[in-house]
């Protein structure tokens, strides 16, 4: 009993730093996003997801750029313009007014290549409309150089 | 054997848990009140906030969605939540380990990414554990270890705290279920070996109890009224906390100091300690709905967990020193239900079964206990018992699949809807 003890704890040890050193740089983080609701086709075919305040996802640390078509969600005139600011592993990277209903795209030229597989892309509103939206954002592309 | 239904329960709970998200049964974990519940944490932790401000302004814009029980106050316009902070205490330990991965892997530290919304989905889960583990430990100084395995697991499985542990882990009631088995564990403690420490801890979890859901303040009774079955033996109870009055005030004074964040956050939020923290909205104390409560296909705690009814028959069969809970059991259990019963929505919203009274099933394990005890002295009572409850358990854990699988509604069931639906999956 008192031999198992410290190989138990021997044993747990290593296996929270095996999966420290797994979730540091997990490959799914490329498929992950957050506030972000559910895509949605728009007749001319264009792919669309709506964000409230905070929406984040990552890019291949790899590429040189990314593109993100972004369009306010507007019911009056009075409701203009929404403030969208965008950073890049938390460094602030673009910030764009959006003051009607047409789709702007945020180009960003990426920082070189880190130890890490992904890059985090954050943006935030400044204020949503009914129903909790407040920027619909377009299919984002990473460019390779 | 109770150890290990325990382990089993947490095995299972795990399963039920991983199931759930994994198969798209439901939205993430911090969602409807349980949103308002965790709101506090990434406020305080991130946004160094206590005034919920920047987290509405990050998480929303600036304004909380509307299912949340989060309003602006008239007058100072400042937000003010329904749900208080107890819940986010307990979440505390589980929501640093989160941010601390959330910063590890770089996902953004909001508040509410993949790690926040499964550290507040785990921690409901734990607790419920934890208070399965307490139950057992309070269950065994008054019955014998085959009757505990058999409470917990007819309590688990038999009523819907299986669905608070899984599909509704963010909720307050896996909070409030710990707290009540605590709060029971330790008032015993108290009234057969008064102590200092025994006395804090009892103020804590009081205190607790009130910062998870503030009618829950009612539950409290318990310490005055613990082995009070006679005239005599409530003098010799109000002779011991007389004797004892230093404890009793160690504890009303931890219970005071436990409270004090809530009434300093209500101050700041509208100048006031004491508030209706639910605006408009409130009891309806000439109209209390008890039928519907108890027995109603539409959320009727006794229609939905039926062997709740075998446990009030147990509490009303109790013997020996577990005797000592009858008289406050039925006093919370009596205005409890009167107080649900008169809340303006009185199903509670979206539940499966009456959620209202999954916090208090530490107080029905004490009946169902006891009537277990009592039928385990006959053959033929116990197999019916047996037989009763297994039937009872199969159909609680399979009327919580057809709510997971959306075949049961969240509320207002009706009649042919339940008929419509019965033993159908999809």
């Amino acid at each position: 009993m008192t031999r198992r003890r410290p190989m138990a704890i021997a044993v747990a040890i290593l296996a929270c730093a095996a999966a420290l050193a797994y979730l540091r740089d997990p490959p799914w983080l490329l498929s992950m996003t957050s506030g972000l609701r559910e895509e949605r086709r728009e007749p001319a075919g264009k792919t669309v997801r709506t964000m409230a305040g905070h929406a984040s996802f990552f890019v291949p640390t790899d590429a040189a750029s990314v593109e993100i078509p972004l369009r306010g969600v507007f019911e009056s005139e009075k409701d203009w313009p929404i403030t969208v600011t965008i950073a890049i592993d938390d460094r602030p990277a673009d910030r764009l007014t959006l003051t009607d209903g047409s789709w702007r795209v945020s180009t960003l030229r990426l920082p070189p290549p880190s130890g890490r597989r992904v890059r985090r892309i954050d943006i935030r509103a400044d204020r949503t409309r009914s129903d909790q939206r407040a920027v619909e954002v377009g299919e984002w592309k990473s460019i390779r150089p | 054997m109770s150890r290990w239904i325990v382990r089993a329960a947490a095995a299972i709970c795990a399963a039920g848990y991983v199931f759930v998200y994994a198969s798209g049964r439901t939205g993430p974990p911090i969602r409807s009140d349980g949103f308002s519940y965790y709101v506090y944490l990434p406020s305080w932790f991130i946004y160094h906030d206590t005034s919920l401000a920047a987290v509405a302004q990050d998480c929303c814009g600036g304004q909380f969605p509307d299912f949340t029980a989060i309003i602006r106050w008239p007058g100072t316009r400042r937000w003010v939540n329904a749900h208080p902070i107890g819940v986010a205490i307990m979440q505390t330990p589980f929501f640093l380990v989160a941010h601390a991965l959330t910063r590890w892997s770089n996902l953004s530290a909001d508040g509410f990414t993949f790690y926040y919304q499964h550290a507040a989905g785990v921690a409901g889960l734990a607790w419920i554990i934890a208070g399965l583990w307490v139950l057992r430990r309070l269950l065994l100084r008054h019955f014998p270890d085959t009757i505990v395995a058999a409470t917990l697991a007819a309590v688990l499985f038999g009523t819907n705290l299986l669905h608070y542990a899984t599909y509704d882990s963010s909720y307050s009631h896996p909070y409030s279920f710990f707290l009540f088995a605590a709060f029971l564990d330790l008032t015993e403690r108290w009234h057969h070996q008064p102590a200092w420490r025994t006395s804090l801890l009892l103020g804590l979890v009081g205190g607790l109890i009130v910062l998870v859901r503030h009618t829950n303040a009612l539950f409290l009774v318990f310490f005055p009224l613990y082995g009070v079955t006679s005239a005599a033996t409530m003098r010799v109870t109000v002779a011991r906390l007389r004797r004892h009055w230093q404890l009793v005030a160690a504890a009303v004074a931890s219970v005071v100091i436990t409270v004090a964040p809530q009434l300093a956050l209500y101050h700041q939020a509208t100048g006031r300690s004491i508030v209706s923290s639910y605006g408009e909205f409130g009891f309806n104390f000439l109209a209390p709905q008890l039928w519907g409560v108890l027995f109603s296909v539409q959320k009727g705690v006794f229609f939905w967990s039926p062997i709740l009814l075998l446990a009030v028959a147990g509490l009303a069969m109790t013997r020996g020193a577990a005797r000592g809970f009858l008289l406050p059991a039925a006093l919370f259990l009596t205005v409890n239900t009167y107080l649900i019963a008169s809340w303006f929505d009185w199903q509670f919203g979206g539940s499966f079964g009456h959620r209202g009274f999954v916090d208090a099933l530490p107080v029905f394990a004490i009946g169902l206990a006891s009537l277990f005890s009592r039928a385990a002295s006959s053959p033929a009572a116990r197999a019916a018992v047996i037989s009763v409850c297994a039937v009872l358990i199969a159909l609680s854990v399979f009327q919580m699949l057809q709510y997971w699988n959306g075949v049961l509604p969240f509320s207002d069931t009706t009649w042919p809807q339940y008929r419509a639906a019965f033993l159908r999956l999809k």
